[in-house]
C-alpha cells in the first residue's frame, strides 16, 4: 500500500428509501409507485428486459430523478443532493467502455477522485491502493481502450472503489464478460467491504444474498429472500 | 487506433515537468527560425533525434510517426532545392526536422494527463478572466483521446458486419449507424461523468456548474 491508510470498512449499510416513486420517459411509465426501504448490505434487483430494473438502480444514486415520489440515500434527497449522494453511492454501469473516460487507466481513476477535492498529493497513492486491491497495479499505465473486457470491468469497479463510496450499485456487471472474468467481479461483490446494490440477469449471482427484488412491468412484484424471490421470477416472467 | 503517443519509460526526459518539455520546445522552435547556419541546424537536428532515441520509443511507432514525416520532409528538400538553391533547401530541412523530432520526443515522454494538467496551468488566468473554463477544455481534449479509438472501432465493426451481409461499402450505410451508435455512446459516457461528481468543487469553495 502506498497512499494513506483505508478508512475503516462502513459497518452499516446507507438507508434507501423510495417512496411513491414514479417514472416516466416521453410520456411512457417506466416505474410506478415504488415504495421500498432497503436497509441490508447485498440487494439483488431482477426482472425481465425492460421491467424498470436500470432505471431503479440509476434513482439510487441520482441518475434518474423520479418525476413523482422522493428517493432518499442516507436521509438525502437524490433530487436536492445529487452531489453528496453520487459521493456516497457509486454507480457500475454495464459496459465499461462508456464508464472509462481517460485514456490512461491511472487517470481515470484519478478522476474521480479529484472530483472528491481530495488533496492532489493524496491522488496517487490513493489511485495505487485501489489498482493493487484489485490486483490490477500493472494496467495503471496502460491505455483504456486497448485493455481486455475483463480487465476494463475491473478498472471500471476500481474508479468507483476508489472514491470509497458507502454503496456501490451495480448495472448488469457480468453481462459482457466470460465466465472467469464474471467469477472474478462475483468475488469481488462478495468480499467488498460496502454495501451492493446488483442489477442482474445472472441469477447464480445473488447466492448469499440478503434480499432480492423482482422488478415487473414498472413495480416491484416480490420482495423476499434470493431463492424465493428467484422462484416467483421463474414462475411468473419465463 | 491510437491518438495518444506516450510511451512508459523512466528516462530523463519522462522525469523533466511537462511545463519544462513544452517550454524548451517553445523556445527551440524560435531558436530554430532565428538562424540558417546549416552548422547549427544540422547538430540541432542531430540533437533532436539523440532526444527522441533517449526516450526508447518502440521501433513501431517511431517508424509509424517519422515515415510520413520523412517524406513530406524529401518532398519539401527536393522542392527548396529546385527553386531556393541547396544550401537554403538543406536549411529548411534541418530546421524542420530538429523541430518535429523534438515534438515527437516531448510527446513520447508526457503523459496525456500531464499535458492537460499544464494546459490547464497555462490557461488558468482564461478562467480567471471568465473567457473559459480550462477544466472542461482539458476533460473534452481527454475524452477525444479516449473516444476516438472507440468510434473507430465502432466503424470497424459496423463495416464488418455490412460486410457479413453482403453490404458493399457505401459511406452513408456506414455513416448513419455511427453517429447513431457515437450519440447513444455519448449520453452514457456524460452519466458516467456524472455519477462519478463532476465537476470537482471549485478551489474557492464556490458552486461548480455542470
Amino acid at each position: 500500500m502506498t497512499g494513506a491508510a483505508q478508512p475503516p470498512a462502513p459497518t452499516v449499510a446507507p438507508v434507501l428509501e423510495l417512496d411513491g416513486v414514479h417514472v416516466s420517459y416521453d410520456d411512457r411509465p417506466v416505474l410506478t409507485d415504488v415504495t421500498v426501504r432497503l436497509t441490508e448490505r447485498r440487494i439483488g434487483v431482477i426482472g425481465p428486459n425492460g421491467s424498470g430494473k436500470s432505471t431503479f438502480a440509476r434513482l439510487l444514486n441520482g441518475l434518474v430523478v423520479p418525476g413523482r415520489g422522493t428517493v432518499r440515500v442516507a436521509g438525502l434527497d437524490t433530487a436536492e443532493h445529487p452531489r453528496e449522494v453520487r459521493s456516497k453511492v457509486g454507480f457500475v454501469f454495464q459496459n465499461p467502455d462508456n464508464q472509462i473516460v481517460f485514456p490512461i487507466v491511472a487517470e481515470d481513476l484519478a478522476f474521480g477522485v479529484k472530483n472528491l477535492g481530495v488533496p492532489k498529493a493524496a491522488i496517487p497513492g490513493r489511485v495505487a491502493d485501489a489498482l493493487a486491491e484489485f490486483g490490477i497495479g500493472h494496467l495503471a499505465e496502460r491505455q483504456s481502450h486497448l485493455l481486455s473486457g475483463g480487465e476494463k470491468q475491473l478498472v471500471a469497479l476500481a474508479a468507483v472503489m476508489v472514491m470509497r463510496p458507502e454503496l456501490v450499485v451495480f448495472d448488469e456487471p457480468t453481462t459482457l464478460l466470460d465466465l472467469r472474468n464474471r467469477n472474478l467481479i462475483r468475488d469481488t461483490i462478495g468480499r467488498m467491504a460496502q454495501a451492493a446494490v446488483v442489477v442482474t440477469h445472472d441469477l447464480d449471482l445473488l447466492d448469499g444474498f440478503d434480499r432480492v427484488l423482482v422488478v415487473h412491468e414498472g413495480r416491484v412484484a416480490c420482495d423476499a429472500d434470493p431463492a424465493t424471490a428467484v422462484a416467483w421470477y421463474r414462475e411468473h416472467c419465463s | 487506433m491510437n491518438l495518444s503517443l506516450y510511451v512508459r519509460g523512466n528516462t530523463p526526459l519522462h522525469r523533466l515537468p511537462a511545463s519544462v518539455k513544452f517550454g524548451v520546445l517553445f523556445a527551440s522552435g524560435i531558436a530554430l527560425f532565428l538562424t540558417d547556419r546549416v552548422l547549427v541546424l544540422g547538430p540541432a537536428a542531430a540533437v533532436g533525434a539523440g532526444l527522441l532515441l533517449s526516450v526508447r520509443p518502440p521501433a513501431t511507432a517511431l517508424r509509424r510517426q517519422l515515415t510520413g514525416l520523412l517524406i513530406t520532409l524529401a518532398v519539401i528538400f527536393a522542392a527548396a532545392a529546385l527553386f531556393e538553391g541547396v544550401h537554403t533547401a538543406f536549411v529548411v530541412l534541418f530546421r524542420l526536422l530538429a523541430l518535429l523530432l523534438l515534438a515527437l520526443a516531448v510527446t513520447f515522454s508526457t503523459r496525456a494527463a500531464d499535458l492537460l494538467e499544464f494546459f490547464e496551468r497555462l490557461t488558468a488566468p482564461l478562467a480567471r478572466l471568465g473567457v473559459a473554463n480550462p477544466a472542461k477544455i482539458s476533460l473534452g481534449v481527454s475524452l477525444v483521446l479516449r473516444f476516438v479509438p472507440e468510434v473507430h472501432r465502432g466503424y470497424l465493426e459496423i463495416r464488418e458486419a455490412q460486410a457479413a451481409r453482403g453490404l458493399r461499402a457505401n459511406p452513408a450505410a456506414l455513416v448513419v449507424p455511427l453517429i447513431v451508435r457515437t450519440l447513444k455512446s455519448a449520453d452514457a459516457i456524460a452519466d458516467a461523468i456524472d455519477a462519478r461528481c463532476y465537476p470537482p468543487p471549485h478551489p474557492t469553495g464556490r458552486e461548480t456548474t455542470p
